[in-house]
């Protein structure tokens, strides 16, 4: 019996047989590696329910930040308010638990039902607001959302938000329970990155990039853009909800204070701008960093507040192609969308 | 009649770009297109393609009406253009840009994409850029943009087939290929070829038909040598006698 090392392969000898294992040599590119690495996590971290939190709270970050670099692509423009379906999620969630008693489960489907009406209603703003205007509506539409929590307190609590929402899960012992909660939004995050990266390969992820790129042209091309626009902007919309599903259910409260202000859209927006834009594996890096970050920094006081967003923006003007583009920036041949804000021009 | 265009008017405020034109291209026609800048060339093509709304007359491809048709419309019915700076997909790849004119243009049921990629390359290699197949569009040089528009706009399948200056900022050498690239897509696809063009060599050894536009007017239309002869044209446009 004899082990070779070639180039990309380890060899066994056994006997007459040959036997062959293919490396792949680019290692950190494999994402079963990073999976099963991702899935080991929790355990190591078992004993520590607030990390438990942590790891729960990136993944679902980046859970919301996949879907919205596939729609930065495949729209064509800059959303500023994903928080406003995760504010749909998690309100359609909480009041279904609360008033009608329905569990997680339950809720999912009419919660992604929702989103889609929501995302069907908006959806035409991808087709007649070029540019910066769409970036504005879309910057809007969840400070509305916000003021009609206070205005309709009745309904939405204000404030204090809706509590008593009926938990994820529930296994009686509580480090159970979290280790539960953590791999359900992690296997939730992944089937996500498979989802979109298996479109992002497909005929759709081209179309989305020849959207991004040039509209005109694509059309010109004879893409039928506004259809495919409309089509992103709602499954993204669906999948982005999902999130505001998971956050009720997970603290079983929702308050509009905490997800619909400007602070936590920044934070999405700047786990898909470090992350890479238009890069979902990059979402993942950029999700951990800032859940991490956020909670590093937290040792520091109040001051964090402040200090926080002025290390993420010191990072776009360091990094501009995000953690991933130190790796990418010599990669030549892979699509790398750039976020552009243009008109619509001849 | 391949296409047909009658009384065709466009205004832009006060600015009338195109002003009653009428004109035909029948099939496997080469017709170029000049006049002076500001003629409303470029304004024509883009009526035709669909990105302006016509105010009034009726622009007819195959006998279908396809004025204030969507582009996309436009396109898969067999008129693609290029364009006078070149327009790539700057952030694709040379195969990936023609591989979108592949997928997006005429429906073709039951094509993959892989498949889609390995007629792309195809396109490529008939402009010969093969070799450039996985360079990002915006690294390619200005000829090479313009071969690659070529490609893209061969992929769809076109019927009809509008050039918007080819040959502006080529040297003699990328020229004449240019010419002889143009010359085989008629041979090889049977396309009909709209051409705008500013250089006269290039009109006179191409062209089967010359129109010649003046402040959005339709003024002249024949071969070119007649053209160039035509002492009202030498006056508006050529300045002095070509041939």
């Amino acid at each position: 019996m004899r082990l070779e090392h070639k180039r990309s392969r380890l060899v066994f000898h056994v006997k007459n047989l040959k036997l062959e294992w293919a490396i792949e040599p680019r290692y950190w590119r494999n994402p079963l590696i990073a999976v099963a690495g991702l899935f080991l996590l929790p355990l190591l971290i078992y004993s520590r329910p607030d990390y438990m939190t942590l790891l729960t709270t990136a993944n679902i970050y980046a859970a919301i930040a996949i879907p919205l670099s596939w729609q930065m692509a495949g729209t064509g423009r800059l959303n500023f308010g994903p928080q406003f379906f995760v504010g749909i999620g998690g309100f359609t969630a909480a009041l279904l638990s609360i008033h009608w008693g329905w569990g997680p489960w339950q809720t999912l489907g009419i919660v992604i039902l929702t989103a889609a009406c929501f995302g069907i209603l908006i959806s035409p703003l991808t087709v007649l607001a070029q540019g910066l205007y769409f970036s504005l509506i879309t910057l809007v539409l969840p400070l509305i959302f916000l003021e009609i929590t206070f205005v309709f307190a009745d309904v939405f609590k204000g404030e204090a938000g809706l509590s008593g929402v009926i938990n994820l899960i529930n296994l009686g012992k509580i480090r159970i329970t979290f280790l539960a909660a953590c791999y359900i939004s992690l296997v939730l995050m992944i089937i996500y990155l498979f989802i979109v990266d298996k479109i992002m390969r497909s005929r759709i992820g081209l179309y989305a990039a020849a959207i991004n790129d040039d509209e005109v042209v694509a059309e010109t091309c004879g893409l039928k853009i506004g259809r495919w626009k409309m089509i992103c902007f709602v499954i993204t919309s669906m999948m982005i909800a999902v999130g505001g599903w998971f956050f009720a259910h997970y603290y079983g409260t929702f308050a509009g204070t905490t997800y619909l202000p400007l602070n936590f859209m920044i934070k999405i927006l700047l786990i898909v701008l470090i992350g890479g834009r238009g890069e979902i594996y990059g979402s993942i890096v950029g999700a951990y960093f800032v859940a991490f970050l956020e909670q590093a920094l937290t040792a520091l006081g109040p001051v964090h507040h402040i200090i926080f967003p002025l290390i993420l923006l010191a990072m776009l003007f360091v990094l501009p192609e995000g953690l991933y583009g130190i790796y990418r920036r010599h990669k030549y041949r892979e699509y790398y969308p750039t976020m552009r804000v243009r008109k619509r021009s001849i | 009649m391949l296409l047909k265009i009658e009384n065709l008017t466009k205004r832009f405020g006060g600015v009338l770009a195109v002003n009653d034109v009428t004109l035909s291209i029948a099939e496997d026609e080469i017709v170029g297109l000049i006049g002076p800048n500001g003629a409303g060339k470029t304004t024509v093509m883009n009526l035709i393609s669909g990105y302006y709304k016509v105010d009034s007359g009726r622009i007819e491809f195959k006998g279908i009406d396809i004025q204030n048709a969507r582009p996309s419309t436009v396109c898969r019915l067999g008129i693609s253009r290029t364009f006078q700076i070149p327009r790539p997909f700057p952030d694709l790849t040379a195969l990936a840009n023609v591989g979108v004119g592949v997928l997006c243009g005429k429906e073709r049921p039951d094509k993959s994409y892989g498949d889609s990629l390995l007629d792309a390359s195809h396109f490529l290699e008939f402009v010969g850029l093969f070799s450039k197949r996985n360079v990002l569009a915006k690294d390619l040089s200005l000829f090479e943009l313009r071969l690659l528009e070529l490609a893209r706009a061969l992929a769809t399948t076109p019927k009809l087939i509008m050039l918007d200056e080819v040959m502006a900022g080529l040297n003699p050498g990328e020229a004449s290929r240019a010419i002889k690239l143009v010359r085989k897509v008629v041979e090889e696809y049977r396309v009909t070829v709209f051409w705008i063009e500013h250089v006269m060599k290039v009109v006179m050894e191409a062209t089967e038909r010359v129109i010649v536009l003046h402040y959005g007017k339709n003024i002249a239309s024949g071969p070119p040598k007649e053209i160039v002869n035509n002492p009202e044209i030498i006056e508006i446009y050529l300045g002095e006698k070509i041939a």
